[in-house]
């Protein structure tokens, strides 16, 4: 694999492995109906800021659906639904950034990783991310002494992801909790994680199964099968980030 | 020398203080400020630090879909589908994974509550109205208004899930002769249930709600029906729709969508045929026709009357593009019609269901895979009892107009706001001496209603769902509680903070008050004796994915897996002998109004009728447009220029019914002689977060219905006038330029 | 204004006022330090040294969760009551009265952590265990101690030091010198001192 950011990178992840877990996208089955959006929310406690907020674009749901239209009407096609979240780049433009290591890769899992606890807003790494898949906490938005609508609302959160304080960038995790309570379960019951273990809270939800989820360093799962297609492609592949979400094009 | 402190002595100052505040605060962690509480009773099945977990219902539509419901020390923490409930097979909607925050909503109504019509059950602080009378004193007004009134005189109004409360409020109706409970909803009206029942019936000669098999099929045309939406059961059909382009992979299904608005359905469609609205049973009688013309065979009865020619001009589509999809749905293998959305819900509508089935009896997919059968009848379901349409829903209001109903009891739906204005619920309700309603949150009805006697949440709740559409087996969906309630933290012990009880307990409680015929008739300690006496009609039936000879065994069961199902394909494949024998008129739809401009209300399909309340399906976006938290109206580009309006303009759209104002949202997808408003908003209560939001478009709709009584919701022409004034819509794409106040009322 | 009160403050008088200032800030500074390590108050002075010391329990009969998942749990009032009903000195002694309150009532008693983590850091038991520590390496001999107090102060440095000494390729861990072990043993140092194994 070229080190060399400037050259373009050609992936194959079954045959060329680089990285551990990835996802692989169907957009030809997303109908857009949001599910994956509203399952991540639920399952990472991500907040609602409301219309005033929303409307400056600080919405911060970790996964969106872009949609665009292509030709003018009559002959007019939506292109098809593209649900973006952090793709988890192998050589993520996020890192180098950040001043204070908050936004660091991992070793062991080759994931992006944003440690709450040090960030300390500089946003740069959100500057740097060509995917736009960073949301930053501009306010207080789960903090009950100033939303008193949270007091019965925040009975839902998930104990097992910190929640987040103003000035505190965030972003999509591959839903990191659940690889690491699956990789528990499995310890003791001392064998390895099956494929199709971990299931990501959209993956899980998505109505159409367009969401596969798993490792891209065994040729034999699910995932890497169904990346193994002429239809698979990457964002921004020229960028050279190997990103860990492969996307199937749609309409064919 | 100057006042002013310098740069080096501010920071000298700042350098003390922070250091001060380091080592008074610093030190020693926050610990002391937490307290842990340890259960006193650990409950069975509960480990700490562990998740346990609950298979239930969702509540949210009517669909019926399985939930495993997360809980963690009394907290319910996150729904997934059940991946076993033939419904759904694990699969959610966002809707289905908001149901928490229904759940956990600051807005809930707090306890049984009497009080004066249209005071608001909120206060401005959003503080909840406390409860101000006992269960006890609730249920002695209930066992009232059941045994001191006539029984003609009493009046049932449910929402549309086939339960088990309906089950036992026809019980209690038949006990005392009163009138069968009438069920209504938003979406029944939307997917027009009564007009697709109809048409099966005139042509397959059968009653049912009938199944689309889209899995199975190779070519679909769909006529206005927004399957992918909130459409009869929409999770279970986008997993037939997932299974049409990848179920063969050497060939992967077609679609074609023909609707004047592109919908989220259609933009999944690799044709979108923009017809002109009220054309959609034309154009499938013209497909048909021309069908039969290029096989060289004669003419069926049902096709004895079509033009060709004047269809492709009425239409839009050109002779043509008519000739080539004839050619494509004669030569596929597996190809299916179906018509729903606002190709029903105009004045030909039954026609368009009818035209479309005969498309299909056409291709002779009638009962076979990949065609149409009708849906399975849920276990213990005699028939499928379908929701009211608008006609009969018109005949209740004019029943409630009459002053003959003393007591008119509402669970499960919200009709002033469900209701198209036109149909003057609103009046109506004032010649009705008491009302109850059994609203868990504080909706439009029952800041109308005399008391409120709050159901539990679905969550909160025991029962059982008959599935009505999506499963291909006969299915019924069990449901239990999660958790016991929601508390608050407040004190040494916690207490209750939303003091709901099961309307089904009320109700049996209130008959063994009533006494009489109605004490020995529903003679059940509590709802779920009430539930387990009818699942004991299932009790040694072998079909099922498990079978128990005893019933409490069967419960366990029952809520183990969240509910029985056969194991058996169900679908019933009606007979399709007499289906082109229909001779048709090919009449076009018939509109309301002079206005120049077609009007398409359609639902919103991530909030739908009920999810305004949810902050977070306020806060996902529309997949079409991407406005959040608002309402809009879509106008082609070319029409918002002609009228001299652009992005977030807002504009007065009149009918003859009445007139909303909402912002522009140029909508390059929609043809130029039609609107389109999304409904789901416009709500005068039921919480902060759904209040004062938007328009509701059915304020500009009539009660013009089709020919099977379904309200014709797409036949208004309106009109359109540009007021000056300017409201940003809030939304996930792109804008260009600064903006200021979002959301404002201007 | 704030010059010539600079200018006050460099006069002898000032200086001895900046330093009663100095003094007083300082001094509150170590009495609030000394409050933060002091044992807090809790509901019951529960004495760890009769129960593990004297009655030999294990730890895990009343925290149990350290063996299942991430966190140990508190004992219910029915487990304390299933033992201390049987007990003259239940009814006697005068510390045990909030647990009797708490039984009579149904009410839960309330109890101030020690050991306590923030919640961005997700620590979960079992592996810990599994990995075969005891829980005195952590929490101390608890059979020395009356209310519980903490053996050190908690921080990641505590953490990590103890996730690479564990992991480090000497004598103790990989005694045969195997490269085997040494592979396995790197995989594990970088899994365990990688951020997201706590941070998420």
């Amino acid at each position: 694999m070229a080190n060399d950011l400037n050259s373009p990178v050609k992936m194959n992840m079954s045959q060329d492995a680089q990285g551990k877990w990835g996802m692989v996208i169907d957009q030809d089955l997303c109908t857009g109906c949001q599910a994956c959006v509203a399952a991540c929310s639920m399952e990472n406690n991500v907040p609602f800021v409301g219309e005033v907020d929303a409307g400056y674009g600080r919405n911060m749901q970790w996964i969106r659906i872009e949609r665009f239209w292509s030709g003018s009407f009559p002959d007019i096609k939506m292109t098809s639904y593209q649900p973006v979240m952090c793709q988890q780049c192998h050589k993520a433009p996020c890192e180098p950034v950040c001043p204070v290591y908050a936004s660091v890769h991992s070793e062991s899992e080759d994931l992006n990783l944003q440690v709450y606890n040090r960030c300390i807003g500089t946003r740069y790494c959100a500057n740097n991310c060509p995917y736009q898949a960073r949301t930053f906490n501009w306010r207080d938005y789960q903090d009950a002494r100033q939303r008193p609508e949270l007091v019965t609302l925040q009975n839902h959160l998930n104990p097992d992801v910190t929640v987040r304080r103003r000035g505190v960038m965030e972003k999509c995790t591959f839903c990191i909790q659940r690889i690491r309570h699956t990789e528990d379960t499995a310890e003791s019951e001392n064998r390895e994680i099956r494929d199709g273990e971990v299931v990501p809270a959209c993956a899980q939800a998505c109505p159409a199964s367009a969401i596969t989820f798993g490792r891209i360093d065994d040729p034999t799962t699910q995932v890497s099968q169904a990346a193994v297609t002429s239809r698979a492609g990457h964002l921004l592949e020229d960028l050279g980030t190997i990103p860990h979400v492969t996307y199937l094009a749609g309409g064919a | 020398m100057s006042d002013k402190i310098s740069r080096r002595d501010f920071l000298k100052l700042a350098g003390v203080g922070a250091a001060t505040t380091a080592v008074l605060t610093g030190c020693g962690p926050a610990a002391r400020l937490v307290q842990r509480e340890p259960y006193t009773k650990m409950p069975e099945y509960t480990y700490n630090g562990l998740s346990t977990y609950y298979a239930t219902t969702c509540r949210e539509c009517s669909a019926g879909c399985g939930l495993i419901a997360r809980t963690y020390q009394g907290r319910a923490i996150k729904v997934e589908g059940n991946p076993n409930n033939p419904v759904n097979l694990g699969k959610t909607c966002a809707r289905g994974q908001a149901t928490l925050e229904g759940l956990y909503n600051p807005q809930r109504v707090r306890g049984p509550i009497k009080h004066s019509r249209g005071q608001s059950l909120y206060g401005s602080d959003n503080q909840n109205v406390e409860s101000n009378m006992s269960w006890d004193d609730a249920i002695q007004v209930v066992a009232d208004a059941l045994s001191k009134n006539q029984p003609n005189e009493i009046a049932f109004l449910m929402g549309m899930a086939p339960d088990h409360l309906f089950d036992l409020i026809t019980d209690l109706t038949k006990a005392i002769n009163a009138p069968a409970p009438i069920r209504f909803g938003a979406l029944g009206m939307f997917e027009a249930r009564t007009t697709l029942m109809q048409a099966a019936n005139d042509l397959l000669g059968q009653s049912g709600l009938p199944f689309f098999d889209i899995g199975n099929a190779d070519l679909v045309f769909s006529f206005g029906a927004n399957f992918l939406e909130t459409w009869l059961s929409p999770v279970a059909q986008t997993r037939g729709y997932s299974s049409l382009r990848r179920r063969n992979p050497n060939q992967r299904g077609y679609f074609v969508q023909f609707e004047a608005r592109m919908s989220q359905t259609g933009a999944k469609a690799d044709e979108w045929i923009p017809i002109t609205p009220g054309t959609e049973g034309l154009v499938a009688l013209a497909l048909g026709s021309l069908m039969v013309t290029a096989s060289g065979a004669s003419l069926p009865a049902a096709y004895s009357n079509v033009d060709v020619n004047s269809i492709a001009n009425v239409s839009g589509v050109t002779l043509d593009t008519l000739k080539r999809l004839a050619n494509m749905f004669a030569g596929s293998a597996h190809p299916l019609a179906i018509s729903g959305g606002a190709a029903l819900g105009q004045s030909n509508g039954l026609q368009t269901a009818e035209a479309v089935l005969t498309l299909n009896a056409l291709v002779n997919n009638i009962g076979k895979d990949g065609g149409v059968f009708l849906s399975p009848l849920a276990p213990l379901a005699d028939e499928y009892h379908r929701p009211a349409s608008i006609r009969e829903m018109d005949d209740f209001v004019a029943k409630l107009q009459s002053g003959s109903i003393k007591v008119l009891f509402v669970h499960g739906v919200n009709p002033l706001f469900e209701l198209p204005k036109s149909i003057a619920l609103r009046d109506a309700f004032k010649n009705v001496p008491q009302i109850v309603s059994f609203a868990t949150f504080p909706d439009e009805t029952a800041v109308q209603a005399d008391y409120i006697f709050p159901d539990k949440h679905g969550l909160e709740s025991w029962g059982y769902q008959k599935v009505a559409a999506g499963a291909g087996s006969s299915t019924l969906s069990g449901a239990q509680p999660v958790v016991s309630g929601v508390y608050t933290a407040d004190g040494a012990v916690p207490q209750i903070f939303y003091d709901a009880r099961a309307t089904a307990d009320v109700l049996l409680a209130a008959a063994q008050k009533a006494g009489g015929t109605l004490a020995s008739a529903l003679k059940f300690k509590d709802e779920l004796e009430y539930i387990q006496s009818q699942l004991k009609g299932l009790l040694g039936n072998t079909d099922g994915f498990f079978s128990a000879a005893e019933i409490n065994t069967f419960t366990a069961y029952f809520q183990q897996n969240g509910g029985w199902w056969k194991t058996s394909d169900d679908r019933v494949a009606p007979s399709a002998s007499n289906a082109l024998n229909k001779t048709f008129n090919a009449t076009p739809a018939q509109f309301v109004g002079d206005g120049e401009l077609y009007f398409v209300p359609f639902v919103e399909p991530v909030m739908a009728e009920a999810g305004a309340n949810k902050p977070w399906l306020q806060e996902i976006p529309d997949p079409t447009t991407t406005v959040v938290w608002n309402s809009w109206v879509e106008i082609n580009p070319d029409t918002a220029a002609q009228l001299g309006v652009d992005n977030d303009d807002v504009v007065l759209i009149s009918s003859d019914a009445g007139s909303v104002e909402a912002s522009v949202y140029k909508y390059p997808a929609i043809r130029p002689d039609t609107i389109a408003m999304p409904f789901g908003q416009g709500h005068t209560a039921y919480g902060q977060f759904a209040q004062g939001r938007g328009v509701n478009p059915f304020d500009l709709l009539s009660n013009a219905t089709n020919e099977a009584g379904d309200l014709a919701f797409a036949s208004m022409k309106v009109s359109i006038k540009k007021t000056g004034k300017k409201r940003q819509l809030s939304r996930l794409e792109g804008v260009i330029g600064v903006y200021e106040n979002f959301g404002q009322q201007p | 204004m704030i010059k010539s009160f600079f200018n006050a403050l460099n006069q002898p008088l000032g200086r001895v006022g900046v330093l009663i200032v100095f003094l007083a800030l300082l001094s509150g500074a170590v009495w609030g330090i000394a409050q933060t390590q002091k044992t807090p108050q809790q509901p019951i002075d529960f004495p760890h040294n009769i129960h593990v010391g004297v009655l030999k329990i294990p730890c895990l009969y009343c925290h149990p969760g350290a063996l299942r998942g991430p966190s140990p749990g508190l004992p219910t009032i029915t487990k304390c009551w299933g033992c201390h009903q049987q007990l003259d000195i239940t009814k006697t002694s005068p510390k045990l009265v909030p647990l009797v309150q708490a039984v009579q009532n149904n009410t839960p008693l309330q109890w101030v952590p020690v050991m306590w983590i923030p919640d961005f850091v997700h620590f979960v038991h079992r592996p810990h265990i599994a990995a075969g520590l005891n829980c005195e390496t952590c929490h101390g001999d608890v059979s020395k101690m009356t209310v519980y107090q903490t053996p050190q102060v908690i921080n990641m440095g505590w953490c990590l030091n103890c996730h690479r000494s564990k992991t480090e390729d000497n004598a103790q861990n990989n005694p045969t010198n195997d490269p085997a072990v040494a592979a396995s043993l790197a995989e594990e140092r970088i899994k365990l001192t990688d951020c997201s194994t706590c941070h998420y």
